[in-house]
């Protein structure tokens, strides 16, 4: 009898607490991404890793212009007018009124945003001497790499909302460059607060911008916690707080996707999609990716300066291997560096066959019998290559076919990218998104001259043709004209092959259903508003075309 | 018992300078520059190699150099992270709390289940009893820490869909760490949401807590057999069963203390085991303690970060040591007779 009231009790009590434990918790409600890794800084203009501009660009900042992924068209954002002069070569843009910066615990802002920001963010970029400019240790990549201070005579200011922007020569990819993740809007008056403070370095750490979501706190390796800005200009985002949770497993980001640790997850193996197509309540989210994976050689340090090398351990790779292995047919073969989105695309052929005797041959010819080479892989998944060590591994195993032997090498992502700027890697297993539709950017920010001193030219390939014909190219607007020299871009780059490009991929995130904010675009970072950025005022890409 | 205890400090002093010299040599022998070893500034101004010059004499000879490395340590100078900027010395007092609350967990579970279950097998005379419960332990204590962590995670995590699998909260729940224990920091909290997040934060730690426990559950389950088996054979539990007491008195006032002697030096001896148990654990979980901090700045190349995490975590490791000897020789009157007879 006892014994029956005892385990009465017990029973009791377990449900107690388990009804206390399972019960439905009061959520505080938000958003939380399971990103792939720590951003480098809290300014994109600093960086060219998609893992900083997502937790910053479409965040923190806003910019002048944006891209819409729906009509492939530049709008309206921080600007809300841009009249381009008959000449090409000024641009003048009419800023937004009453469109207030973050207000943080260490400043408050007493202006509105004005042109004095706009003139600040870009000045900061191209002039050497301007106070901010060497704040930054790590330059100005992608601005560095497409010349944006040669492009530039003179940014002007003609009233509190007027900008012009005074271009040296014409260019058909200066909106576009705008429109990137990179090109964001800093407040001139929090830099001088923080100039009198004698705390320049706080800039990119503790950012002010007017962006739909303010900076709460960042904590290295575990998460980045992200707070509403009840001014935003726009309307509002639909959460108050928004959490990215850095996992950089992606077997982690799945698992807590499953048990709702997370409701979005980012940058998943291609292995993963069964497991998520076998959860109801999950669903993936796709987008044609404008990206392109590569193996890029450092051509500046031997033998990799000799072509034949080049095309020798390009013809020993076979790349179909790798497209069913690493990305399982969620990408397409590169045949070029143009993704097949692009509108400078058209169909080529191969650009090299998987011909493993004819690499012998071309070895030999080249004089080396012995070669080990290291590859460097990044450790992360990138929307290109989901899976870089693994087809490091594919690589390693083709390559020791032709009796060429690999080392894999790889840092935790932000070493990697520390010690890749040091330039001493043989070849890297990298890759490249586009920040906006323009094929320029497939072409000047990792393959032009000047690229090579912002090392985001990871073969380190210097070709007077090439950017010669990318200039020509930029200095027209018309379409056809401008296609036909990026395909002469493509010809000299697939006979020289600096790098071997591998794949297009499709950007693909798990969410679960219902999760209504989050917008996957083809270019630069992920968004959390969900609002679309597409008003349909002005829009004035036809004064382009 | 003063100049036992002063023996102990002795020893904990020497050790803690061995590890100190060890660490020191390994420093110099990281292939970096010594000065961004020692302090994880990567690019110093004149000023700053300046001072790192004089404040850990790099310019005089090794014995010197010892001597202002020590200072600097004891001092509170761990340098600064190189990945994050921050004081190592900050990040690990971040980092430590959390560490702590697992491992009290841990061992909160494995005493509690533990203890009893060991008793309960000394004393059935059950034969399938007895050997159930051996066969129990001895699987636990064989089974490796990660495939479990894996395992559990598996199966209350991803296919059941019960138990959260990865950090200490919800990440949605916005709670000001106070005392670092997350279990505390919730209940104090003044978050209007704070009894749902400690309610989060006990389901988190629930899995790490035991995974990390099952190892010195069954050493516990097994020392506190074998000890309780041997001193219900004294002749003075015979002689308190002669005078009629209770089998639960017997067994809680005159065997168990007793029994425990035994259990206390077995989990001294563990430590190790169970520090780098718990570093696999925290990677498994993604708990951000000590050793999750620890691996990451391994894979970052965080050399002050490395130096600073393994300073901390085998000072602790030395320090609770010392402190268990110290607690078994007080609750054992045995040992303190030895203690007597050799001084």
């Amino acid at each position: 009898m006892l014994i029956k009231r005892l385990s009465g009790y017990a029973t009791l009590t377990c449900l107690v607490i388990l009804a206390a434990g399972c019960g439905p918790k009061k959520v505080p409600p938000g958003l939380v991404y399971c990103s792939e890794g720590n951003p480098e800084s809290f300014n994109p203009q600093l960086v060219t890793s998609g893992t900083t501009v997502d937790a910053t660009s479409q965040q923190i900042y806003s910019s002048l212009i944006d891209y819409d992924g729906k009509s492939a068209q530049i709008v309206p954002s921080l600007a809300s007018r841009w009249q381009i002069s008959d000449d090409e070569l000024t641009y003048t843009f009419t800023l937004r009124d009453n469109v207030s910066f973050h207000q943080s615990s260490t400043f408050t802002p007493t202006r509105y945003f004005n042109a004095d920001d706009v003139l600040f963010s870009f000045n900061r970029i191209i002039d050497p001497l301007h106070p901010f400019h060497l704040v930054s240790k790590t330059g100005y990549p992608f601005f560095q790499s497409i010349g944006f201070d040669k492009q530039i005579n003179q940014i002007e200011k003609i009233s509190d909302n007027e900008v012009a922007f005074h271009l040296n020569t014409p260019d058909a990819s200066f909106l576009s460059n705008l429109a990137s993740g990179f090109a964001v809007i800093l407040s001139q008056e929090y830099a001088e607060v923080l100039a009198k403070r004698e705390q320049k370095a706080q800039i990119d750490r503790l950012p002010i911008g007017t962006g739909p979501f303010q900076l709460n706190k960042y904590v290295k390796n575990e998460y980045i916690r992200y707070h509403r800005n009840e001014q935003y200009w726009r309307a509002l985002p639909k959460s108050e707080l928004l959490v990215f949770d850095i996992t950089p497993k992606s077997t982690s980001r799945l698992a807590k996707l499953i048990t709702g640790d997370c409701s979005v997850s980012a940058l998943p193996k291609a292995g993963e999609l069964e497991v998520v197509l076998a959860h109801d309540e999950l669903e993936i989210d796709s987008q044609p990716g404008f990206n392109v994976a590569f193996w890029a050689f450092n051509t500046q340090k031997p033998p990799f300066d000799d072509m034949r090398v080049r095309r020798a351990l390009a013809h020993a790779v076979d790349r179909e291997n790798i497209l069913r292995a690493v990305y399982q047919k969620t990408a397409v073969k590169a045949t070029g560096l143009l993704p097949p989105m692009s509108w400078a695309y058209s169909e080529n052929k191969p650009i090299i066959n998987y011909d493993p005797q004819e690499a012998r041959r071309l070895l030999k010819e080249a004089g080396i019998t012995e070669l080990t080479i290291d590859i460097w892989a990044m450790p992360v998944a990138r929307i290109y290559n989901p899976n870089a060590l693994k087809a490091a591994e594919l690589i390693q195993a083709d390559l020791a076919n032709i009796d060429v032997e690999v080392n894999i090498i790889s840092y935790d992502w932000s070493v990697f990218n520390q010690k890749l700027s040091q330039r001493d890697y043989d070849s890297v297993l990298i890759g490249w998104t586009a920040d906006n539709s323009d094929p320029d950017n497939f072409f000047t920010p990792i393959l032009s001259c000047a690229s090579v001193t912002s090392s985001s030219n990871r073969s380190r390939w210097c070709h007077p043709d090439l950017d010669l014909i990318l200039a020509q190219a930029r200095a027209t607007t018309d379409r056809e004209e401008r296609k036909n020299f990026y395909q002469a871009a493509e010809a000299i780059f697939a006979s020289k092959l600096p790098m071997l490009p591998l794949a297009h991929a499709t950007k693909l995130a798990f969410k679960h259903k219902g999760v209504n904010e989050m917008k996957l675009t083809p270019f630069g970072g992920i968004s959390f508003t969900g609002t679309e950025t597409s008003e349909t005022t002005t829009t004035q890409e036809e004064a382009l075309q | 018992m003063a100049r036992y205890l002063l023996r102990r400090l002795n020893l904990f002093l020497a050790t803690s300078l061995v590890l100190f010299a060890v660490l020191f040599i390994v420093t110099s022998q990281f292939p970096v520059e010594q000065r961004f070893a020692l302090t994880g500034i990567q690019s110093p101004s004149a000023e700053q190699i300046a001072q790192i010059e004089a404040d850990y004499k790099l310019n005089s000879g090794k014995f010197n150099q010892f001597i202002a490395y020590l200072q600097q340590r004891l001092g509170g100078n761990l340098g600064i992270s190189a990945t994050s900027q921050r004081p190592v010395a900050d990040e690990l007092a971040s980092v430590l709390p959390a560490s702590f609350e697992l491992a009290a967990v841990a061992g909160f579970l494995a005493l509690a289940f533990g203890l009893p279950l060991g008793i309960l097998a000394s004393l059935s005379r059950h034969k399938v009893t007895q050997h159930t419960i051996m066969a129990i332990t001895l699987t636990g204590y064989s089974i490796p820490v990660f495939w479990l962590g894996l395992t559990l995670s598996l199966w209350f995590g991803v296919q059941l869909g019960w138990l959260p699998i990865s950090g200490r909260l919800n990440l949605l729940y916005e709670i000001e760490p106070v005392t670092g224990f997350i279990l505390i920091d919730t209940l104090i909290s003044s978050s209007p949401y704070s009894t749902s997040a400690f309610l989060d934060a006990l389901l988190h730690i629930i899995l790490p807590a035991v995974t990390l426990a099952v190892l010195p559950f069954t050493v516990v389950v097994r020392i506190t057999r074998a000890a309780m088996i041997s001193i219900m054979e004294q002749t003075y539990i015979k002689a308190a069963e002669a005078r009629g007491l209770h089998t639960s008195r017997i067994v809680l006032r005159h065997a168990l203390p007793n029994a425990l002697i035994p259990v206390i030096k077995n989990l001294g001896l563990m430590l190790g085991t169970f520090a780098s148990y718990a570093i696999v654990v925290e990677v498994i979980f993604s708990w951000p303690g000590v050793g999750a901090w620890l691996v990451s700045g391994i894979y970052q190349r965080d050399y002050t970060a490395i130096q600073g995490g393994v300073l901390a975590v085998a000072l602790i490791i030395i320090f609770l040591s010392i402190m268990i000897e110290v607690l078994h020789t007080t609750m054992n009157p045995l040992s303190r007779k030895e203690l007597y007879a050799s001084n």
